[in-house]
């Protein structure tokens, strides 16, 4: 009966200490102290850390005095699993990461410093690993408030060495420009008509990516913005262009890069220069297997350069949508098609490829036998590139998907690919809205399409099945 | 830009549709691979199949709707790409539009330009101040046209630029608001597709549980009939193997009571047999124990014959040996017997002599006790004497001195007596003398008889032993021949006490031992010994003839009585045996006498000395003595006593004070004689002082 109760009086001291500790935390709980005892201990059955073993093990305490001293006297690899989640459980979420990085492995530890910090968590993009995401979004963090010549570069060069395992992809939503000075405001109006040639200028070059990429040896994604977001009031266009500098930087640095397997450039204002000087230097890369370079500034020559570097990579996806695009590029990239034999995506969207470039295309795909996807939509094509791609799916069966929505194909084009949808089964997705065909051959090549997903499906099945 | 924002949305989406699809496929595959050509022939006939192209509407039903929801969503992308494609179009239009214009203007502008600076050189022939004032206002003129031509153009731009920008503004609304739509398409073909999901799944359950329940039932029924047929089977079965079972329980039954009656028959035939055999063994065997036990028999008989011969031989040899022993032993105890004889003689001459001493001893020491007796006597008596006398002068003294009476002598006449009581004391003396004397003879006469008798059986016995002492041999030889006549005659007379059986053991042997044997059981059934033999003899010799005379003598000295019947019986010894009628009586008589004589004959002994002498008058006499002073004296002298202890003790007293009275007389004398010698001296003091 005493034991009971004396157990019960700590029980209460415990109690209240919760309830101390926790009073500040949430006011709305507040207890006065006069509450009945009942309700004291309604707290103590719901409170999950209490045990009627008020003693704890001799192990338990000493794993607690490594929580508290683990910054002087680190001890992990040591331990036990059951001991080392004791560990993850208890340890300081803010413990300096050069003691933690590379001795708490991956595992609820990280995970509480995920959520200490962001708010949503998506695991399943960070390849399931804690550790992963944190360190991605820390060095994420790092370069998007990388404020050149203000920002030490030692604070980034610090942290390679913890993360750099743990690493695999950076995607990095802004880079921001070095702080202007206002010597440099004076001389805006002079500057701004000499501005053309002057590349020399540091204070406009954003983070440089060469004291990373080479030493981030797991990296294998790569994306990038150079912008800034919300700007607000501020906005300059400078903000969201990538200098020659800064290009000629980052192209080596990615040719230094050698695990690098996706490469995303969008929205950074790339231009045909800028873009021939990345692809000079993505030549020959070892790993590369998809370019992202949507949404920039790239025309003829650009694609021309682009279409050299399909010829001398491995790439397999390629999107180089909402560019600038003409025939002449188109011609470039169909004529890299012809002897391509690993590209399986070819995204061309929001170009301007007319008819000049579409039937290179469809020529170019006569040829190809690995092309699986082509999208063409919004690219001013019309019936001459309906007829020339309507002979590629006679000839063709590899082609999987093609778009060729804002097009105006007109009545002639759609007949042909009608025609030639009749005869294919391999297309599963044929897009062909808004392109002014006649409804019948809509309705039919729709009609093929899915007795070619049914197909499809049905083989897919059969292989499952096999399997 | 925001076309590029709704990319990962919409890759996001169709991610998820392919995803979904890849399941449904999944799902509707598994179900169509059992037959794939149903997919095409939706209208198969058969029940099995209706199932499963309803089964296959379902997945086709969300194919299509996962088609149409994402062509919903897709379809603003497009018209999205559609417009920025066609804005595109008229963007390098209008830029076209603006360039050529800009060109036309560049030109026109260049056209007056070149006027102007044509109008300059001729402005240097013209000297002329009016006429320069006037060029030099046409150039003012054309200057201004074209600096408000540019101002023109600019503002047309700069109003251009605004438009555009207005419609940026609005494209980006409008974009947002395609977005906003998207996303809301999305969230609804979501829920629509879940809900299709669900529904679907729902189906399927309820399809797959109907077909459960119907393969169930089916199987349920299956297996119940094929479960009815077994039993039935089987109950058939058992009841065939029953019948069976009965048949040939009841065949088992016959056959086990044929063979049981079989059996019987057979077990009473050999029971007969066996029994008459068990007959014939027995006879044969009791045939064969009978002459098997004869000839045991005679054998045994043979044997025994044998055994006893050899036996009675031995026993023969071994009685003849015995039977030298015996002769042996005889001799040797006849010789001890002899010698024994010669010492017991010699022992007995002895002790005679002993016993003449041992009288003549005690005659001397009679005389010797008498004379000490009359010393002692008369020693006594004087003392006595003296002591009366004493007490008579003490009396006297007493009653001279104390009462002062006269005192007179009391008659006394055994004072003038002295010595014993003389005359008739010496008679007794003599007389018990003379009665130990016949007493003493008297032992001799029972000592005689005693070894006789002891004689006279050895000698029936057939040993023949010399008597020797020669009264002795008298006496013997008297009895000799009449005791064993009256031993007969005992014998004869009194069979009666004895019992049947001593009867029959003494029948085989003879008469002389038939007789003492009698004799013997007879004399102790009566309680005589062996020495009242012979006076019993004695006594019914003697009987007769007092019978003969008269039967006067009864009571009285009874030894005195005998020692006069031994000497008269001597005579008569060879008298003829008393009468065989009187033998009873006569033996009743001295039995009486027996016991009679037995007590008393003790008594004498322990009373003689004080029988000798007259104790009766010893007492009187000491008697009188004593009372020479009579109880009145006696009380008298009490009296006397106390009286003069009295005076004792006042004599004492006196006694006690007379030294006091000296010591006090002396003192008085003393201090008498201080004061004479103080008178004295105190004159001379005082004389002497003045």
């Amino acid at each position: 009966m005493e034991t009971s109760e004396a157990q019960t009086s700590r029980a209460d001291r415990i109690d209240m200490q919760t309830t101390m500790s926790k009073s500040p935390s949430s006011p709305g709980v507040k207890l006065n102290p006069a509450e009945s005892f009942s309700k004291m201990r309604r707290i103590i059955a719901e409170d999950p850390d209490w045990y009627l073993n008020i003693v704890p093990c001799l192990s338990d305490l000493c794993l607690q005095s490594i929580v508290s001293n683990f910054e002087e006297n680190p001890m992990f690899e040591v331990l036990t699993p059951t001991q080392k989640d004791f560990v993850h459980e208890r340890l300081s979420t803010s413990l300096d990461l050069q003691v933690t990085a590379n001795m708490v492995s991956d595992g609820v530890y990280w995970k509480r410093c995920c959520e200490q910090r962001w708010d949503i968590c998506d695991l399943s993009h960070y390849g399931n690993s804690w550790k992963r995401m944190f360190f991605e979004r820390h060095m994420e963090k790092i370069i998007e408030l990388f404020i050149p010549d203000v920002t030490q570069t030692k604070t980034v060069l610090d942290m390679i060495p913890l993360c750099k395992n743990y690493v695999k992809r950076l995607d990095i939503s802004q880079l921001l420009p070095p702080v202007k000075e206002p010597q440099n405001e004076e001389d805006e109006c002079g500057s701004e008509f000499s501005s053309d040639n002057e590349y020399d200028e540091p204070s406009m070059d954003h983070f440089d990516f060469n004291i990373l990429l080479s030493k981030l040896t797991n990296l294998e994604e790569l994306h990038l913005m150079y912008r800034v977001k919300q700007c607000g009031m501020n906005f300059e266009w400078k903000m969201f262009e990538m200098t020659d500098r800064d290009c000629e930087s980052l192209a080596k640095a990615l040719k230094s890069c050698e695990t690098l397997k996706v490469l995303r450039i969008r929205e950074s204002h790339l231009e045909d220069e800028k873009c021939r000087l990345l692809v000079k230097y993505l030549l020959d890369h070892p790993s590369l297997r998809e370019l992202d370079f949507s949404h920039n500034l790239i025309g003829d020559r650009g694609a021309r350069a682009v279409g050299k570097l399909l010829t001398r990579s491995k790439l397999e996806i390629l999107n180089m949508c909402d560019n600038n695009i003409r025939g002449p590029g188109a011609k470039a990239i169909a004529h890299a098609l012809c002897k391509n034999s690993t590209l399986v995506s070819l995204n061309l969207r929001l170009n301007r490829l007319r008819d000049e470039g579409g039937e290179a295309l469809g020529k170019a795909l006569l040829d190809n036998n690995t092309l699986l996807h082509l999208h063409l939509g919004a690219n001013e094509v019309t019936g001459p590139t309906a007829i020339a791609l309507s002979k590629v799916l006679f000839q063709n069966n590899t082609l999987r998907s093609i778009n060729l929505s804002c097009n105006n194909l007109g009545v002639l084009g759609g007949k042909a690919l009608e025609e030639a949808m009749s005869r294919n089964t391999s297309v599963t997705e044929c897009d062909i809205r808004l392109t002014e065909v006649d409804e019948q051959s809509v309705s039919y090549i729709n009609q093929a399409v899915w007795n070619n997903q049914s197909l499809e499906q049905k083989k897919h099945g059969r292989e499952s099945k096999t399997k | 830009m925001e076309e590029h924002d709704e990319d990962p949305g919409e890759a996001s989406v169709t991610s998820v549709l392919s995803e979904n699809q890849e399941a449904e496929s999944g799902v509707s595959t598994q179900e169509v691979k059992e037959d794939p050509k149903k997919e095409e022939v939706n209208e198969e006939i058969k029940e099995e199949k209706d199932k499963e192209s309803e089964k296959l509407i379902v997945p086709q039903r969300l194919i299509n709707l996962q088609r149409d929801l994402s062509a919903l969503v897709t379809n603003i992308q497009t018209a999205a790409d559609a417009k920025e494609s066609t804005r595109r179009t008229e963007l390098e239009e209008t830029r076209r539009l603006r360039l050529e214009w800009l060109e036309n203007d560049a030109r026109s502008s260049k056209e007056k330009f070149e006027e102007i600076s044509k109008g300059w050189s001729i402005d240097n022939q013209k000297l002329i101040a009016q006429e320069l004032q006037e060029v030099l206002n046409n150039q003012q003129k054309l200057c201004s046209a074209l600096v408000e031509d540019k101002k023109k153009l600019i503002s047309d731009l700069q109003q251009e630029l605004k438009v555009a920008d207005d419609r940026y503004v609005k494209d980006l609304r409008k974009l947002a608001e395609e977005l906003d739509l998207m996303i809301e398409r999305m969230e609804g073909q979501i829920n629509t597709l879940t809900r299709a999901y669900r529904e679907e799944v729902v189906q399927m359950k309820r399809v797959h549980q109907q077909e459960t329940e119907l393969m169930f039932t089916k199987d349920m029924t299956k297996w119940e009939q094929s479960r009815k047929e077994l039993l039935d089977k089987e109950l058939e079965n058992v009841m065939e193997w029953k019948k069976k079972v009965e048949e040939y329980e009841e065949k088992i039954h016959n056959l086990s009571l044929e063979t049981a009656n079989k059996c019987s028959s057979i077990d009473m035939e050999l029971n007969a047999r066996f029994q008459d055999a068990e007959k014939k063994g027995q006879h044969t065997k009791a045939t064969n124990l009978i002459t098997q036990l004869k000839r045991s028999k005679t054998d045994h008989e043979a044997n025994i014959h044998k055994m006893k011969m050899t036996m009675m031989q031995s026993r023969f040899t071994s009685v003849r040996k015995r039977l030298k022993k015996q002769m042996e032993m005889l001799a040797s105890k006849n010789e001890q017997l002899k010698k024994r004889d010669q010492d017991m003689t010699e022992e007995y001459k002895h002790n005679i002599q002993q016993f003449e001493r041992l009288k003549k001893k005690t005659k001397h020491i009679v005389a010797a006790e008498a004379r000490k007796f009359e010393e002692m006597w008369l020693m006594t008596e004087a003392e006595l004497k003296q002591l009366v006398e004493r007490a008579l002068v003490i009396d006297s003294l007493i009653y001279k001195e104390n009462f002062g009476l006269s005192w007179e002598r009391p008659h006394m006449a055994f004072m003038e007596i002295s010595g014993p009581i003389q005359p008739q004391k010496q008679q007794a003396v003599s007389q018990s003398f003379q009665t130990g004397q016949a007493l003493q003879r008297k032992v001799d006469a029972s000592v005689g008889p005693d070894t006789k008798s002891t004689d006279v059986e050895m000698y029936k016995d057939g040993t023949e032993v010399q008597s020797e002492s020669g009264a002795e041999v008298e006496e013997g030889e008297l009895s000799m021949e009449a005791l064993k006549k009256v031993k007969e005659l005992l014998c004869d007379e009194s069979g009666f006490l004895m019992e049947d059986k001593l009867w029959k053991l003494l029948a085989p042997l003879e008469k002389d031992e038939q007789t003492i044997v009698k004799l013997c059981s007879l004399l102790c059934s009566l309680g005589f010994e062996r020495d009242d033999m012979p006076r019993l003899a004695h006594f019914l010799i003697k009987y007769k003839h007092q019978q003969a005379e008269d039967v006067s003598v009864e009571s009285g000295d009874f030894s005195d009585k005998a020692e006069e019947e031994e000497t008269n019986c001597t005579p008569h010894q060879t008298s003829e045996p008393l009468d065989p009628n009187h033998v009873l009586p006569a033996l009743n008589s001295f039995i009486e006498q027996l016991r009679s004589r037995k007590s008393p004959a003790l008594q004498h002994a322990s009373f003689q000395p004080v029988e000798v002498r007259d104790s009766s008058k010893d007492e009187e006499y000491w008697e009188s003595m004593g009372n020479v002073i009579s109880e009145d004296k006696i009380k008298l002298w009490d009296d006397a006593e106390i009286s003069m202890k009295d005076y004792l003790e006042v004599l004492t007293e006196i006694a006690v004070l007379v030294p006091e009275t000296q010591s006090l007389e002396q003192q008085n004398a003393e201090l008498r004689m201080l004061l004479q010698q103080s008178l004295t001296s105190s004159v001379d003091t005082e004389l002497q002082v003045p």
